[in-house]
């Protein structure tokens, strides 16, 4: 019980957590398989529930709770379930079929996760760093290698529905940050992007499936043809 | 002096002792998780018994090297074992060297193996050899890079001193440098004792099959030996990874009651570790060749950010 007050434990849980949430995007790097992908990201999502539940937790800030309890119902499950279910509908369990191979793919997001450290390391001032209030500081650094990472993957990748993935990845960053600078936006805001990122992939859901549908393929580079 | 070589001689014994029972235990619970009876824990010694009573055959073609091999394979992987702390935070071998001296004996061992593949000429050996060849120098960088993390951590590359930080730094396990040193060592274990995402240990299906393939000729005692020597690297590279990333209940010196202690507490998490290898082993299928760089690319840069998130954070 003496742990869970003590501000100290909650800063090393969350970078573990933080840093087991950076593990899984370069395994999402590594791995070919979409449906693997997807569940990756579930994965990836729930940590970050987790990441928000611990420091609403050690600063006794029940809007945060709430944030990351739609984090869990959104990007955990339902996001998830949904972009499965859209593999089933149109028939790709194939392999994602990236432009720069998978081994050079991870070494360059360790690159990027190294420019990440960099960047972070001129936000991070130890003086101010004592308190609940702190925690999770170190997070900074994570964040913008997610954020690097997510945008690497939507450049690498050819097709629309892996694309979504590495946008929804990246998405995973930014509420990364968020939550381990601010301690959780107003409320409003929150719901505002929780509401975004649902809609964002009913939306792109759809538009793959015609994607698919006219150009029977989901590859973007072909696109670029008129059609008439 | 005398208490030294003592020491020495009990992790002697047990190195050889748990080393099968350890391989034993795997196979057992594989078998069990996969819903199959399996051998008991106790087959691989019977397996060693059967062999070291056996009659041997050596190729015509063979040369020294095929005879020499089991036994520098078997004698720099005992040397390696007895520079690592096991039940207490010392190592008996210690003043000859730490980590860098243990990833490099078997880096030994296994050269030879190789050239034992090698040697006899017949075509799966030499395939065999290839191709442990190619997954080792990707696996060896990797594992430098964890091992510098947490040798850095304690200021020195000695494998004693390691523990020791380790053991006094309660929850240091948990920091993201350390975390990321040991899921790189993991996929190094996993891909160093021949486990399923990179080789099959019971196969004999000439296109998958790596470790099998280099000691395809081998027989008899000497077979019993590779195979005695490989379960003690299996057995050493799982020590490696719990006393450097989690060595609570490890004595600081050699005592008799302490000994026994530590002894319990490296079986107990011996155990867990195995049962995390064997969760691994069923629920991955094998991978093609050409994908394994990809997961060797995957250990490395873990390993390369494990070492820079030390200096970081």
């Amino acid at each position: 019980m003496q742990l869970l007050q003590n501000p100290e434990f909650g800063d090393k849980i969350v970078t573990l957590m933080a840093a087991l949430v950076l593990v899984l995007q370069i395994a999402m790097v590594g791995q070919r398989w979409i449906v693997t992908n997807i569940r990756i990201f579930g994965a990836q999502s729930f940590l970050l529930a987790a990441i928000a539940g611990t420091i609403a937790w050690y600063n006794s800030a029940p809007h945060v709770f709430i944030a990351a309890v739609l984090t869990l119902l959104v990007k955990a499950i339902l996001v998830p379930v949904l972009l499965e279910r859209l593999v089933d509908r149109i028939e790709i369990r194939r392999e994602i079929e990236p432009i720069v191979n998978v081994p050079v793919s991870v070494l360059i997001s360790g690159a990027l996760t190294l420019i990440g450290y960099i960047v972070a390391e001129s936000f991070y001032r130890p003086e101010y760093t004592s308190g609940p209030a702190s925690m999770g500081h170190n997070t900074l650094a994570v964040a913008i290698s997610l954020f690097l990472i997510g945008f690497y993957m939507m450049i690498n990748r050819r097709k629309a529905l892996t694309q979504v993935l590495a946008l929804l990845s990246l998405e995973n960053g930014l509420f990364l940050a968020a939550i381990s600078l601010t301690y959780g936006m107003p409320l409003i805001v929150e719901l505002g992007v929780f509401f975004d990122v649902l809609v964002a992939v009913m939306v792109l859901g759809i538009l793959v499936y015609r994607i698919q549908e006219t150009v029977e393929s989901l590859d973007v580079s072909k696109l670029r043809k008129l059609r008439g | 002096m005398m208490e030294r070589v003592l020491e020495g001689l009990v992790q002697l014994v047990l190195l050889l002792a748990v080393a099968p029972l350890l391989s034993g235990f795997i196979r057992t619970m594989k078998a069990r998780l996969q819903m199959r009876r399996g051998p008991g824990v106790l087959q691989t010694y019977y397996e060693l018994h059967k062999l070291l009573r056996k009659g041997m055959v050596i190729p015509d073609t063979a040369s020294w090297l095929f005879s020499a091999t089991p036994y520098i394979l078997f004698v720099t992987t005992i040397a390696a074992g007895l520079m690592l702390p096991m039940v207490a935070a010392q190592a008996p071998l210690g003043i000859f060297g730490g980590a860098l001296a243990v990833v490099y004996l078997l880096g030994l061992g296994r050269f030879f193996l190789a050239l034992g593949g090698l040697d006899t000429g017949s075509s799966f050996g030499g395939l065999g050899s290839s191709r442990e060849m190619t997954i080792s120098a990707l696996a060896e960088p990797a594992m430098m890079l964890a091992v510098f993390t947490v040798a850095i951590g304690a200021n020195s590359t000695s494998l004693a001193e390691i523990a020791r930080t380790a053991v006094a730094q309660e929850w240091r396990f948990l920091a993201p440098s350390q975390v990321l040193a040991f899921a790189a060592l993991f996929v190094v274990l996993i891909a160093e004792t021949g486990r399923i995402p990179v080789d099959n240990p019971a196969t004999h299906l000439e296109l998958t099959m790596i470790h099998e393939a280099m000691i395809l000729e081998y027989s008899g005692p000497y077979l019993a030996l590779i195979e005695w020597g490989a379960s003690i690297k299996q057995l050493l590279l799982m020590v490696l990874l719990i006393n450097c990333f989690w060595p609570f209940g490890l004595p600081a010196a050699w005592s008799a009651t302490g000994a026994l202690a530590g002894l319990a507490w490296l079986l107990f998490k011996l155990l867990l570790l195995a049962c995390a290898v064997v969760l691994v082993e069923t629920t991955n299928a094998k991978m093609r060749l050409f994908r394994v760089p990809e997961l060797m690319a995957v250990a490395f840069t873990l390993g390369t950010l494990a070492l820079v998130s030390t200096f970081l954070f």
